[in-house]
This record gives C-alpha cells, structure tokens and sequence, in this order.
C-alpha cells in the first residue's frame, strides 16, 4: 500500500497550501462563467446590456443567496426523501445484502490476511452501491421535473432556485447516509461473524502435554518448551509454546519444570493471535489434567495511529541525499539504500519524550513499526531475509546506538522496540530520551547489511505506533470516507442536471466520477510526471509499439505532437484542478490495513469536499435561475 | 379606476435555436393591463401566445423585449408569488404524493406554519371534493381529480391573483360548471383573475373583460358584454304570456316599424339540461326515467324553460 502525502501532512501544512489552490480555482471558474456569460450578452444586445444583465445578475444571485430560506429548502429536500422512497430506492440495499449473501461464499477466510479482504470488499462494495445510487438519483430527478412540468408548479411558488437546488442536494444527501448507515451496520456485523472464530486443543496434543508435564526432567540441557496445537479453523490453525522454568540441580544438570497454570499467546497465524489460559493439576489417581481455553482472536481488527517521521537518506559515500537509489520501476514511491555501504535511510521524529511515552504505557520501549521492500541484485540464500539494521541516533550530536540486527521481512509489517536504556559501541548505558534524542527529535537510522542487496524505503514505512484507535471507529471513518464521496457527487450531479437533460447529466456526472477516481494520474500526466510524454505522444509511441522512456526521434513530428502536448497538458491541468480526486476521500485501503484514519485526514477531507459543495451549489443555482422553463 | 394587478408593455418573445436564430415570434409588442377585482380572458386559437403571455407573467420565460409587472413587481422577481396563484394547462403535479401531501409540500414553500397547512389542505381538499381519495396517490387519479387537486394548490395561499391556464380542461360538464362558478365565487372575494382558454362559453359566462389573441398579436380587448353586444336586435324576455298576446305585442312591433325575428319558446342549453339531471339523480338515487315522460319530452313539455323570448 502506498502512503502518500495526503495522509502524511498534518491539517496545519495542509491548510497552507491547500484551500489556496481551491480558491484560486474556484475564483478563476467564477470569472469564467462572469465573461462567458458577459461576453453572450454584448453578442445578443450590446454593450451597455451586457454590463447591466452582469451586474444586476450578481447582486439578483447575492440577494437570492442571502434570503435562502431553510424551511423551504427543507420541503424540497424532503420531497425528494418521499420521490426516493416511492421510486424504490430500498431495492439498492436489497441488492447490497444479496451481494453481501453471494460475497460470503467467495471471501475465503483462510486467506493470507482475511481481515483485510472482507474489509476492502464490504467498503467498496458499498462505495460503489452508493455512489451509483446517487448518480442515478441526483442526475435523473430534477430533468424529469423540467420534462415533465412538475417544476413549473413548484417555481410559480415563493421558492428561490438556490433553494430547489440545496433542497435536492440535501435530499439525495440524507437518502444515501441513511442507506450508508444500514449498509454500515450489516458491513460491520458481516465482517465480525465472518472472522470471529474460536479454537479448541487438539485432544491427541492435549493428552500428550498432560504426560509431558507430569514427567520430571533433570539433564545437563534445558527442557524444550512444550508444543500444543489448536484445531484448524478458518483454514489455519496455532502453534502453543509452553516454556519450561529452568532451575540448577546437582552434578551440574538443570532441572526444568513447567508452570502449572499461565496466561500467554499462541503463535501469530493469519494475522491474528490468541490468548490462551492453562492450568495442570493432578487428580486423585495422581495423573495430571489440563484445563485451558483459547481466547477470542486478537490483531484482527486494528486501527493503528501511526507517528510519521520525515525521512532523508545518506549516499553510499555516507554524504547527505535527498532520495536514494533508483532500481527501476518501483523508484517512483520507495527510495533504495544500498547495502554494506554507508548507505542510510533516516527518519527524524518530533515529541519523543517520556511524557509521550511513559514507561507504564510503553514497557518494551518505543514501538516502531516497518515495512521495507528488498531489492536483490543477487540471489543470495533465499531462505533467509536480508540483514539488515535499526539505530537511533541523535540528531544534534550525530551520535548512533545500534538497536537490533534483523532478517527483513518482506511484505509484512515487522515491529521492534527500541529500549529505554542502550549501551553505545564503548559500553556506556545510553537512555533514550535524555541523551539520544535532543528536545524530542529523535532520528532512526535504518541501514541494509547485506553487501550488494537494497532496501526499498518510503516517508510512511516506518513509524512508530503510538497507540490503537478502536477499530468501530476507523470502520466508522471508512464510511464517512463514502459519505463524503456520495456528496461530491450528489452535488455534481444536481449542478450538471439543472442544465443538461438527464441521460446527458449522468453522463457528466458518471466522467466526473471515474476522472475523480483517477484524479491524481490526470494530475500527473498534465505535470508531464509519468513516462512517455503528453497524451499525443504516448499515442505515437503506443502505435509504434516504442518504449516509454528512449527519446522520440527529433524531427518536424516530434515536435508538432510535443507542442500538441503541451496545449493538451494546459486544459488537463485545468481538469485536474476541477475534478474532486476521490482517491483521497476514499479511506477503505487504511481501514482494510488497519490504519487509523486521523482527525486530520478527516478536517482536510471534509474542508476540501467543502471546497467542493459551495461553488457547485452556486453554479447549479446559476444555472438554473437562468433556464427558461418553457 | 380599479388598481392595475397585471401590465404588461410591448411585452415580445421570440424563441430562438441553440444557435440564437429566429424560430417563432410568440408574442408581439403585447400592451395589457388586468384590474384588481376582475376576470379578465385571453382568447385565441392554439399558438396564438395565450400560454406564452402567463409564462411570461409567471417569470417562467423571460421577455425578449419589453416588460411584465405582476402586483407591481417585474415578473422575474420571486417575491410576486407569495400573492399569486397558478394553475397550469395540465396539473404538472408529483404523481407519488397523494392529495394531502401535495397541498402540504405546497403550503411548505409558502413558509406556511404547520396549524394553518394542515386547516388549508384540509378546507381545500373539502372544497374540491377531493376528501374521498385524499390518501390515493395522484398517479391514481382521473384527469378531472388532477385538475381539482391542481385547483386546490393554486389556492394554498389565498393569492389576491389566479393564472388559470385552460381551467375547464379534462372535467366533465359538472366539474365545468363547478369550476366557473367557483371562479365567480373567487371574484365575489375580491380576487383578481386571468384565464386562457380556447373554449369560448366559458370565457363568455365568467370574464369581465377579454383579449383575443391571434399570431402572438393582440387583435381585440374589451368588455364581455360590451364586445358581444348586437346593437340593431332588441331581446324581450316574459313569462305566462299566451298565444293571443304574443300576437299582439308582435303587432306592436311591427306598428313601431320593427320586424320580429323569431318568437317561441326558448331552449336551454345542453349543459344546463345535463347538470339538472345529474344534480335530481344524486337528490333521489335509484329513481330511472318513465317512458311516458321520455315521450313528454320528445314532444317539448319537458325540460325545457317557461319563457318565451321574442326576438
């Protein structure tokens, strides 16, 4: 999964930056529409017109704004609930429910990470349901009022068009949450019954441990821990290890015994584990019995809030860099480090003190959590995972401490912890939080061991998991993610049906949704970010079946399709300003891998889908207090 | 001189293309003025610009040239209709709403507190004789309830002003009949009223004044009776008048250098007849025609009036 800047900027960064760029594109659309509709005046009656029709236009749709009344927008919004409802809207939820029945035979809870599947399935079922609802909805209903007249009764009334337009707006609006809330509900009970499962011991284990426990064990080696099994379920099943309590007997031996009762963990499987409970005791017969119980399943259902660093990288000369190694394809997210050299990817944290991370919160140290693409340049034992290594370092001083040499695990999260107290290359005892890190800046210097291997790192790789938020709530957030999206839409919806006729309204509206889900590729081919150039000459080299990134040929073609390009890349640029990118607002990706969705994901996502709702309600009111209504 | 509820001043519309080309001069150069307190009739065959000009008054459709004002305000302005009323050619009303919901979401955009709402929908649904089917949906309707339940929003807000466009369309000869004195009974009220209709007797029982329209150019307007009356022809209407004294009189005129048209006993009209029988059936249900009295009718000694008119 890519972590990108959107998730990584807090709302303050954001706020710099962000609401200017859509004011700027909301004044500039605004200006627009002024001109063009100036410029349709002076064609049709002249000069002095024009400028009276623009003029009295504004302060007509400023008054219409200001004297917007609720209460009416209300009877129109409610309307639409009713004209919803007795146009059956339920049926979408019946078939989200039998989509729900079908999915169940397909979702295989013995897959890798099953959370992650049901949970990715449910929220983009939903998205999808959703949002084609309130496509259909919004674009078809108030054309067929203009086609049908109904409108012409409603406008003969004291309502304003800012209010037809609200109203509408608010009632697809209310439609869709309550429809996303059911969907919400039955998701979520979906999603627990299909993953929630409950272990036994397997009997033949069961017994074997009660003979092992009650045999005495004296020997120059310590006792192996004893293994117990659980049942497969779900397709997977746990490993139990009991370890022995090792005590010094005579002539040298250990004596080594089992506790009789515990409170530990099986093995993670699946991505989950569970708690299990034991306890031995010997009858009456003096045979031993083993009375345990496996607990629910733990990891399953997580909201991670991860504290992200800023990253920076040092070259294989040990100099600063701004990004590492290029391997190819994948160098567009994750930067490589090379390994055995002084080659290093450094992340440098705010706010580690032992305020933030107490030692009764935090007993094994500070958590820190990664997840670091190998790149091999040669095979090497398979078998085992490049080496590599953890140190923290204070950023003032530039002094190190290792913290742990570890075989990377490849396409799974890996956690370590990072003591409060470490002892640096002369032996000192180091602590963490007064000598290491400088004001609560701390930096985590991550470096590939292996000689000739890379480490493939991005800014969000690597984090440290402050804490968990309760997983209802992220699931609740990924919902509100759909809500957000169901609004956009709405609203492009309505503003695109009170000038074209409905088929062509959801036409609009259906491009302005797949273009907002590739929002960010369209920004990306307008900033000539992506390899082989504009759209003119991606298509030359598509045709020619050419490579993406060997040079066109120079010539008078080259140059013609590069200018057409840059022509091109203008008007995407301004479609990409325009476009809502729903990629950003749709957080199923961060709930199915159990991250936190943050307050400041939300305030950004809801200002800029507010950035969104105003300027399209004003167009849509333009729009439509201009239609004539023949 | 009544206060002037509607003006309008070489009111034209032109539709136009997509490509801003003439396509049909609607109305032209239209000069009207409509007094408080009277029913006032646009005439004129279809395409004539009956419907274009209450359009236009409604700020449905915006002028090409010249100005509409409506209780004193520009025709665009929304704020008029807080005091007018509009019934359109066919009730253009939400077919899943069923009576009393469409008079309340009616009554919501009129700002109308809940109380008064639920007092109007209930008084007007009464009125229209609608209480019967007030729960039905109005896809569930006849085109004559339509019109009624249409009727009744037009009237949501007691509005000083009514637009009724085509008001006798789609109801049978009673609903005619109810809906033309209903609009003298609004009159009675003090409301002004502006009708359109192709169907002549009905402009002619209830308008005060007319305009007839032709070609989107106004070819006549004035006073209903004034209009119609026939200056050289002298009506006299008298009861229990014999033979013999029809002869006389007859006589008289013709000693007065006048010549008698006609004399005999008058008819009523087809609808009068129709609205007598419907309204006697519904006073004693069950009750069927006799065969001699059919006969009676044949003969003349039905139905018809007392009078005798000579003209």
């Amino acid at each position: 999964m890519e972590i990108t800047d959107w998730y990584l900027k807090s709302f303050d960064e954001w706020l710099r930056v962000g609401p200017i760029n859509g004011l700027i594109t909301i004044v500039g659309l605004f200006a627009a529409v002024l001109v063009l509709g100036g410029l349709f005046a002076l064609l049709r009656a002249g000069p002095k017109a024009a400028v009276i029709s623009v003029v009295w236009g504004l302060r007509e749709a400023l008054l219409d704004v200001a004297r917007l009344s609720p209460r009416r927008a209300w009877a129109v919004g409610l309307l639409t609930i009713k004209e919803s409802i007795r146009r059956k809207v339920v049926i979408v939820f019946a078939v989200f429910i039998l989509l729900l029945l079908f999915g169940a035979w397909y979702l295989d809870p013995a897959s890798v990470d099953p959370a992650k599947l049901y949970l990715d399935t449910v929220l983009t079922a939903t998205c999808y349901l959703v949002l084609l609802m309130v496509l259909f909805l919004s674009t078809l209903s108030l054309p067929a009022d203009i086609r049908s007249r109904t409108l012409h009764t409603v406008v003969t009334k004291p309502v304003r068009k800012s209010e037809i337009v609200l109203g509408r707006i608010a009632g697809f609006t209310i439609v869709g949450t309550v429809l996303l809330c059911l969907m919400g509900a039955v998701s979520y009970v979906f999603v627990l019954r299909g993953l929630m499962h409950h272990h036994q011991i397997e009997p033949a284990d069961l017994e074997l441990a009660e003979k092992t426990w009650s045999e005495p064990w004296e020997a120059a080696t310590p006792r192996p821990p004893l293994r117990l099994r659980t049942t497969r379920v779900h397709g997977h099943r746990h490993f139990i290890y009991i370890e022995p309590v090792a005590k010094p007997a005579a002539e040298g031996k250990v004596r080594s015994e089992y506790p009789a009762e515990g409170s530990i963990s099986t093995e993670m499987e699946a991505g989950h584990w569970h708690s299990f409970e034991y306890r031995f005791q010997r009858g009456p017969d003096g045979r031993a019995r083993l009375t345990c119980t496996v607990g629910r399943e733990e990891g399953v259902f997580q909201a991670r809030a991860p504290v992200f660093g800023t990253l920076r990288f040092k070259d294989r000369a040990g100099k600063d860099a701004d990004r590492g190694i290029s391997v190819g394809e994948e160098w567009t997210y994750r930067s490589y480090i090379h390994g055995g050299t002084a080659a290093a990817a450094i992340w440098t944290f705010e706010g580690i003190t032992e305020d933030n991370y107490p030692e009764e919160r935090y007993p094994q140290g500070l958590p820190v959590e990664m997840t670091i693409s190998v790149f091999r340049s040669h095979k090497g034992d398979i078998e085992k995972g490049v080496l590599g290594s953890l140190s923290v370092g204070n950023p003032r001083t530039g002094e190190t401490v290792l913290v742990s040499m570890f075989p990377a695990k490849e396409f799974a999260v890996d956690t370590q912890f990072i003591p409060r107290k470490l002892r640096d290359k002369q032996g000192r005892m180091r602590d963490l939080f007064t000598d290491l890190a400088d004001q609560g800046r701390l930096e985590i210097w991550l470096r590939c061991e292996d000689p000739n291997q890379y480490f493939g790192v991005a800014q969000a790789d690597l984090y440290i998991r402050a804490h968990d938020a309760p997983f209802w709530l992220n699931f609740a957030k990924g919902y509100l993610g759909i809500w957000l999206q169901m609004l956009v839409i709405a609203a492009f919806g309505v503003m695109f049906s009170t000038f074209l006729s409905g088929p062509i309204a959801m036409l609009a509206t259906a491009a302005t949704l797949v273009g907002g889900m590739y929002a960010e590729e369209i920004g990306r081919v307008a900033r000539h970010e992506l390899y082989g150039g504009g759209p003119v000459e991606a298509f030359i080299r598509m045709v020619r079946q050419q490579n993406v990134t060997s040079e066109m040929e120079p010539g008078l073609r080259t140059t013609l399709a590069q200018m057409t390009d840059t022509a091109l890349e203008f008007f995407l640029r301004i479609v990409a300003a325009m476009l809502p990118d729903l990629g950003k607002y749709h957080f199923a990706d961060y709930v199915a891998h159990g991250l936190n969705v943050s307050g400041d994901m939300l305030a950004k996502c809801s200002l800029s889908v507010l950035g969104f709702l105003v300027p399209l309600f004003v167009l849509g009111y333009l729009f439509l207090k201009n239609r004539e209504l023949p | 001189m009544a206060e002037i509820v509607i003006e309008t001043r070489n009111l034209t519309k032109v539709y136009r293309d997509f490509w801003g080309r003439q396509k049909v001069r609607a109305l032209n150069a239209l000069d009207l003025d409509v007094r408080r307190g009277e029913i006032f009739g646009l005439l004129g065959p279809n395409g004539s610009g009956k419907t274009t000009t209450i359009k236009l008054l409604l700020g449905l459709l915006f002028p090409t040239s010249g100005q509409a004002m409506v209780l004193g305000r520009d025709a665009t302005d929304v704020s008029k209709n807080q005091r007018i009323g509009y019934l359109p050619e066919e009730s253009y009303l939400y077919r899943f709403l069923n009576a009393e919901e469409t008079l309340d979401f009616y009554g919501r955009l009129f700002n109308m507190p809940r109380q008064l709402r639920r007092q109007r929908t209930y008084d007007l649904i009464e009125q229209v004789k609608l209480g019967w089917a007030k729960r039905r949906q109005l896809k569930e309707y006849s085109k004559g309830m339509t019109r009624r339940i249409g009727l009744a929003q037009a009237l949501i807000n007691d509005p000083e002003l009514l637009l009724l466009d085509e008001p006798t369309t789609g109801l049978d000869p009673i609903g005619i009949r109810e809906m033309k004195d209903l609009i003298l009974d609004l009159r009675k009220q003090g409301k002004t009223i502006l009708m359109c209709s192709h169907r002549l007797d009905d402009v002619q029982d209830v308008c005060d004044r007319i305009a007839i329209l032709h070609q989107g150019e106004l070819k006549e307007l004035g006073r209903v009776d004034a209009l119609l009356k026939v200056r050289d022809v002298t009506e006299i209407h008298a009861t229990r008048l014999s033979t013999q004294a029809c002869e006389e009189v007859k006589q008289v005129i013709e000693r007065h250098g006048g010549q008698v048209l006609s004399i005999g006993n008058p008819t009523a009209t087809l609808e009068e007849l129709f609205v007598k029988i419907i309204r006697e059936s519904e006073a004693h249900p069950g009750r069927r025609i006799r065969a001699d009295q059919h006969e009676a009718d044949e003969s003349g000694n039905g139905h018809a009036g007392d009078a005798q008119r000579t003209a």
